[in-house]
């Protein structure tokens, strides 16, 4: 299935649709929203071996589809990642083992985020893994590629022991293709092998002067040097040449070894600059400073060192085949700027020298014969990330780690390959302006950084971690993509409500009454799913059902204190996580219910809780400027109000309903419901 | 549509009274669009009574169960086992839904949970006003579309009464006098001249004032 | 003559009328009728017997009647359509036809809704404009609503309503035309208060050539009291009391003489406009004023015909 097929028939959340390895965003997300930060995590880490990397250094696909990047701006997924990762309940996840070993072995060649990848899912379905690092180090570019700043190396070391901890082998210091050849694994037993030596060998500029003198470096050599603390000589004046994310990473790590100008130069505009947004800003945030449409033409040199760099400006002009338009220089613009130190980081490729005429190459990269199932023209061996792709992304890469795990697998029970089309990007569907309009808009959480200043005295990590209450704010930000209303075409009746109560005017109507709900344009507000006078309309964000049943269960596990009180919070109070669990111990008879919203509860449900053998109820809304459907307030209000004098008729005071707003602090006033627990208990409450 | 409200709970209690197992019965069609009778107010409504029976002490189970329409022989036929397996059965639908069951289930007491209202549209959600009295003889080509049957308090074929006030009826000031909106739509459609004439006394006997009325139709019929 | 009442030998022989209301009890005594009958007889052509009014039970109007009969006082019978079905109307007609009466004044009736009995079923079977054209065929052509023959004469002087005050106001001039057209031979109107809106409205009655065609009274309601005022202005549905009225009797000393004044003046005014052929006074629980309205507006002694 292509991911245009998937995007129908499943109805993926675009963030999901937009991982490479279909992380489901939107659920983990939901249960940060819903304090459940542990099962958050682990929604993530069944997928992902290294959620704790990705929450640092993920390019996040995802974020960029988000749909509410279209009415403000989206949710800041990769911190919410990063937080569900990093809590104290971290140490808590177990992955599931597989009850006995197949007894195959797998040898993974290279330790970087695909092989540890495969190594873990390989691991878990039963088979015998061993990883093979030519560094003395694991981890690939995650340890000696990404500067600490950005990913510390003990967040690296921490997940990489999770995986061998699950019966993972390593080998350090051995590059296959010397001392071991490909063939030799065979005869060694391994019955496949996954080939991950990444994109080490940084390409060649091609200009006069660069092999001439002291002071011109690769990115790649350089950063390896400064992430395995070689602490590399370093020039006053630097230039990099290069617009990816390893001339960023070279350009801040510059900084922070005492260079006293960094300057990148990259050859066309901003906009087409590959390194992600983000770092670009963070880094002339720092001080570097960038020269784009601009080449390098000739590095000179005094006594054997650098002492400069010329350059020439271009123009840009036709697209190329990728669909960046190609930059020419521009005749007589040339300008020199004087440096001492030249970084080279336009690019690398797979240093495969030794695997010479055991694998297939082509355009300096290993080649496969599928894309999907990652098999190369050697049987059982199998290759995947950057050597085959050359550089990109470390989810691209686990998501090639993950492909090869399924494969091997399939290939080791002698079973056919999967193949696939070329995944295609799916862009987000785009909200309509007046929908835009309507939705509520929420500021985005703002990142926590260390000062400018403060970061460039070393490589302490720039970001911080958001706050419980930071993140469940952020959570509440989504927009529900496909959580929303879904109608039972065999029991609607065509009666409009669904059109006349939605918010946002979603539900559409033909002349002959068949109702329409545009799965993902619905925020899952659910006010059509409770007023839908024939229960047609269900919702995946809390099913109606959840309610009743939730009821039911908080009253069974009542330690019988009394008065029972069922109270209903909603979740976009923003409280702290700890608040529901003061208020039961200073009132253990209050059974919370938590809810997406008042709106959500219904006439029924509140008769449900007597029924259940509550003696009162009490539900707590949000405060309006949390609300994210204050339109629906009123109409919530007089619902309850029903509900009062429904209570009244069944001869219960109707006072034995309390229905208030959340306060500043903390889930509700005590005074509050202190109140109602005296109605309950005063007189001439019989009937 | 057929407009119904539901009965005060008071009354439903009252009715149900001594019946232990009671069927809730709902109708998916006009009581549904009613706010009245769909599964939605037979959820509240039965669990209204089970809490109400908490309190008195009263034995029992409240069921639920809801059929397209009672007014259909077919789909009422379709719970007969839930039907013999209580005591009574509280329809929410018109009375034309409670007759039905009356009619298939004749062992069975059979109770109304709603008032039949009016026939009428809704205004907006939660806001329905009568707009036709099944009359049996439509005039409304002879009253600019508005009906004065339906909707004038005293049904004036010539009006209006000298209690129209600012487009007001007499009876309240919540209700449009008829009369006036035919008139000024009327004179909209440059029509006013049709109200010169009298209008004859109207033939009453369609309008069940001839007895219960039964429409056949040979083609149709088995 | 069409039916020989005193009224309409009155008004066919072009001298200005009088009538006044005289309400039946909430009671079976014969008295108040009676008494009210001695206190109007010698100042008015006839008097109307109300019908179940305001929808308030009383004493049935066709009783009445026969009590003001009986003493010598021309009645006029009220009958409204709200209360009786086409069958009940025309039995009373022939009823009444056949006690000597001569006059019926035909009227839809306040809705039941304002009465004593609100939830009582309303029969509106058929409308005042219909009931006027059946009472005009039952006497003209002898035939029930139905077509079939009635034995004997039905002579009535057939009365209506008019309420010049009511909306929508360029259509109440319609409305009195269908009347006339269905066979008014008098009108009585709702107490007039705002005399430029009536001016105008008979200036429209008579573009139309309606008052050559039927008897029309005006309506009059002396005012006893400025709470009397305030409260027709504000809650009665087809009056309209300007607020200058309501301000004369708030700032009158003795406001009993200021609404006796003010419905002289009303008169005066009145006997000014063309087309109006006598008036009909509505003293509701106030029935001792009239004589003295009507000595004082000159209109006595009454003419004999």
């Amino acid at each position: 299935m292509t991911k245009d097929e998937l995007s129908t028939e499943i109805k993926y959340p675009p963030c999901k649709l937009a991982c490479p390895i279909l992380t489901d965003v939107r659920e983990y997300i939901q249960l940060i929203a819903e304090r459940r930060f542990e099962e958050a995590l682990a929604s993530i880490r069944n997928l992902n071996p290294l959620p704790r990397v990705c929450g640092r250094i993920c390019t996040h696909p995802c974020e960029a589809a988000c749909k509410r990047g279209q009415v403000d701006e989206p949710i800041a997924i990769p911190a919410l990642k990063r937080f569900a990762a990093d809590g104290p309940w971290k140490g808590r996840y177990k992955a599931i083992m597989p009850d006995k070993s197949t007894g195959q072995k797998v040898a993974v060649v290279g330790s970087g985020p695909a092989g540890l990848a495969a190594a873990h899912d390989l691991a878990l379905l039963g088979h015998h893994v061993t990883i093979f690092e030519a560094l003395p180090v694991l981890g690939g570019m995650l340890r000696v590629g990404v500067p600490a700043y950005r990913l510390p190396k003990n967040v690296v070391d921490e997940e990489i022991q999770a995986i061998l901890d699950l019966g993972v082998e390593v080998k350090t210091g051995v590059r296959i293709g010397e001392e071991i050849k490909l063939t030799d694994l065979s005869e060694q037993g391994y019955k496949a092998v996954f080939v991950a030596i990444g994109a080490h060998k940084d390409r060649k500029l091609g200009i006069a002067g660069e092999d001439g003198f002291e002071g011109v470096v690769s990115a790649v050599s350089f950063l390896k040097a400064v992430n395995q603390g070689e602490n590399p000589k370093v020039g006053k004046k630097v230039a990099v040449i290069g617009g990816g994310n390893t001339a960023v990473d070279s350009a801040r790590c510059l900084l922070r070894m005492g260079a006293e100008t960094v300057h990148m130069v990259y050859r066309r505009s901003r906009d087409e600059m590959p390194a992600a947004k983000e770092e670009i800003e963070e880094a002339i945030h720092e001080g570097v400073q960038v020269s784009y449409l601009t080449s390098p033409v000739e590095i000179f040199g005094e006594d054997g060192n650098v002492s400069a760099l010329r350059c020439i400006k271009n123009e840009l002009g036709e697209p190329d085949v990728s669909g960046r338009r190609i930059p020419k220089s521009v005749p007589g613009s040339e300008f020199t700027i004087d440096v001492d130190m030249v970084i080279a980081a336009i690019g690398q490729a797979p240093d495969s020298s030794f695997l010479d005429n055991e694998l297939t190459e082509r355009d300096k990269r290993i080649y496969v014969e599928d894309p999907y199932a990652l098999m190369t023209t050697h049987p059982g061996v199998f290759a995947g990330g950057d050597a085959v792709t050359g550089p990109a992304t470390v989810v691209e890469a686990i998501s090639a780690g993950k492909r090869a795990g399924i494969s091997i697998d399939l290939y080791l029970r002698g079973e056919p390959l999967p193949t696939t089309e070329q995944m295609e990007a799916v862009e987000t569907a785009k909200l309509s302006p007046a929908l835009i309009e309507k939705t509520r808009k929420f500021a985005r959480c703002s990142k926590i950084s260390l000062p400018a200043e403060a970061r460039l005295k070393g490589f302490d990590e720039v970001d911080a971690v958001l706050s419980e209450d930071l993140a469940t704010k952020e959570a509440l930000r989504c927009l529900h993509c496909f959580l929303g209303a879904r109608i039972d075409k065999e029991k609607c009746i065509s009666c409009l409500t669904c059109v006349r109560v939605c918010p946002l005017g979603i539900p559409t109507t033909t002349k002959m009454g068949e109702i329409a709900i545009d799965p993902f344009a619905c925020q899952a507000c659910g006010m059509c799913v409770l007023e839908c006078p024939v229960r047609a309309i269900d919702i995946s964000l809390d099913p109606h059902s959840k309610i009743a049943r939730e009821i039911e269960w908080a009253i069974s596990r009542s330690q019988q204190v009394e008065p029972v009180i069922v109270g209903f919070f909603d979740l976009h109070g923003n409280f702290r996580s700890s608040d529901v669990e003061s208020l039961r111990q200073d009132y253990p008879n209050i059974l919370p219910v938590m809810v997406f919203g008042l709106r959500r509860v219904d006439t029924s449900d509140i008769l449900k809780a007597f029924e259940f053998g509550a003696d009162g109820v009490l539900l707590a809304g949000c405060p309006s400027d949390t609300d994210p459907f204050p339109e629906t307030a009123d109409r919530v209000k007089r619902r309850m109000a029903h509900a009062r004098t429904m209570l009244e008729a069944l001869g219960i005071d109707g006072a034995r309903l309390e229905v208030c707003d959340m306060p500043d602090e903390g889930l509700v006033e005590k005074e509050l419901i202190d109140g109602l627990i005296q109605r309950i208990k005063g007189p001439g409450q019989a009937r | 549509m057929i407009v119904l409200e539901q009965k005060k709970f008071q009354e439903i209690e009252k009715m149900t009274t001594g019946y232990n197992r009671l069927l809730v019965l709902g109708c998916e069609t006009c009581a549904a669009m009613s706010f009245a009778g769909g599964q939605r107010q037979v959820a509240e409504l039965a669990s209204a009574i089970r809490v109400a029976r908490k309190t008195t002490g009263e034995q029992g189970e409240v069921l639920e169960e809801a059929i397209a329409r009672q007014c259909e022989p077919e789909f009422v036929d379709l719970i007969k086992d839930e039907v013999s397996g209580c005591d009574a059965v509280l329809s929410l639908a018109c009375g034309a839904g409670v007759q039905m069951l009356a009619e298939r289930f004749q062992d069975k007491v059979v109770l109304p949970g709603c008032n039949t209202t009016f026939l009428g549209v809704t205004e907006e959600l939660g806001v329905w006003s009568e707009r036709c009295a099944g009359c049996g003889n439509c005039i409304l080509d002879k009253t600019a579309g508005l009906c004065p049957i339906a909707r004038c308090s005293k049904q004036l074929l010539n009006g209006p009464c000298g209690g129209s006030m600012n487009g007001k009826c007499e009876i309240s000031k919540d209700v449009d006098c008829v009369w006036q909106l035919i008139i000024d739509r009327l004179t909209r459609l440059n029509r006013l001249e049709m109200l010169e004439e009298i209008f004859p006394v109207k033939d009453w006997s369609p309008a069940g004032h001839g007895g219960p009325r039964k429409m056949v139709r040979e083609d149709l019929k088995s | 003559m069409k039916s020989g009442s005193n009224l309409e030998r009155i008004l066919e022989s072009g001298q200005f009328a009088v009538t006044a209301e005289a309400g039946p009890p909430k009671g079976s005594s014969p008295k108040v009728v009676q008494r009210k009958g001695e206190l109007l007889k010698l100042c008015c052509d006839a008097l109307n017997v109300t019908d179940n009014q305001t929808a308030i039970v009383r004493m049935s109007s066709l009783s009445g009647c026969v009590l003001l009969k009986e003493m010598g006082v021309e009645p006029v019978l009220q009958m409204v359509v709200r209360d009786r079905n086409r069958l009940a109307l025309q039995g009373d007609i022939l009823g009444a036809a056949a006690l000597g009466i001569r006059n019926v004044l035909c009227l839809s009736g306040d809705h039941q809704k304002f009465g004593n009995h609100p939830t009582a079923k309303g029969v509106y079977d058929i409308d005042s404009i219909q009931f006027i054209q059946m009472v005009k065929t039952m006497r003209d052509e002898h035939k029930f609503l139905n077509g079939e023959e009635i034995s004997g004469d039905v002579p009535f002087f057939i009365g209506a309503a008019a309420n010049p005050f009511a909306d929508p106001f360029e259509f109440r001039v319609i409305r009195l035309a269908k009347k006339v057209s269905a066979g008014a031979d008098f009108i009585q109107t709702q107490g007039i208060f705002d005399m430029p809106k009536f001016i105008e409205w008979m200036k429209m009655v008579r573009d139309r050539g309606l008052d050559e065609k039927t008897h029309i009274l005006a309506g009059l309601i002396p005012i006893k009291s400025v709470g009397m005022a305030r409260y027709m202005r504000n809650n009665v549905s087809g009056l309209s009391v300007p607020k200058e009225i309501v301000d004369r009797m708030a700032d009158a000393k003795e406001p009993k003489e200021e609404g006796v004044k003010i419905c002289l003046e009303t008169i005066e005014q009145l006997k000014e406009v063309d087309g109006i052929h006598g008036i009909h006074i509505m003293a509701v629980a106030w029935e001792d004023i009239v004589s003295r309205i009507i000595e004082e507006a000159g209109l006595m002694p009454r003419p004999v015909v």
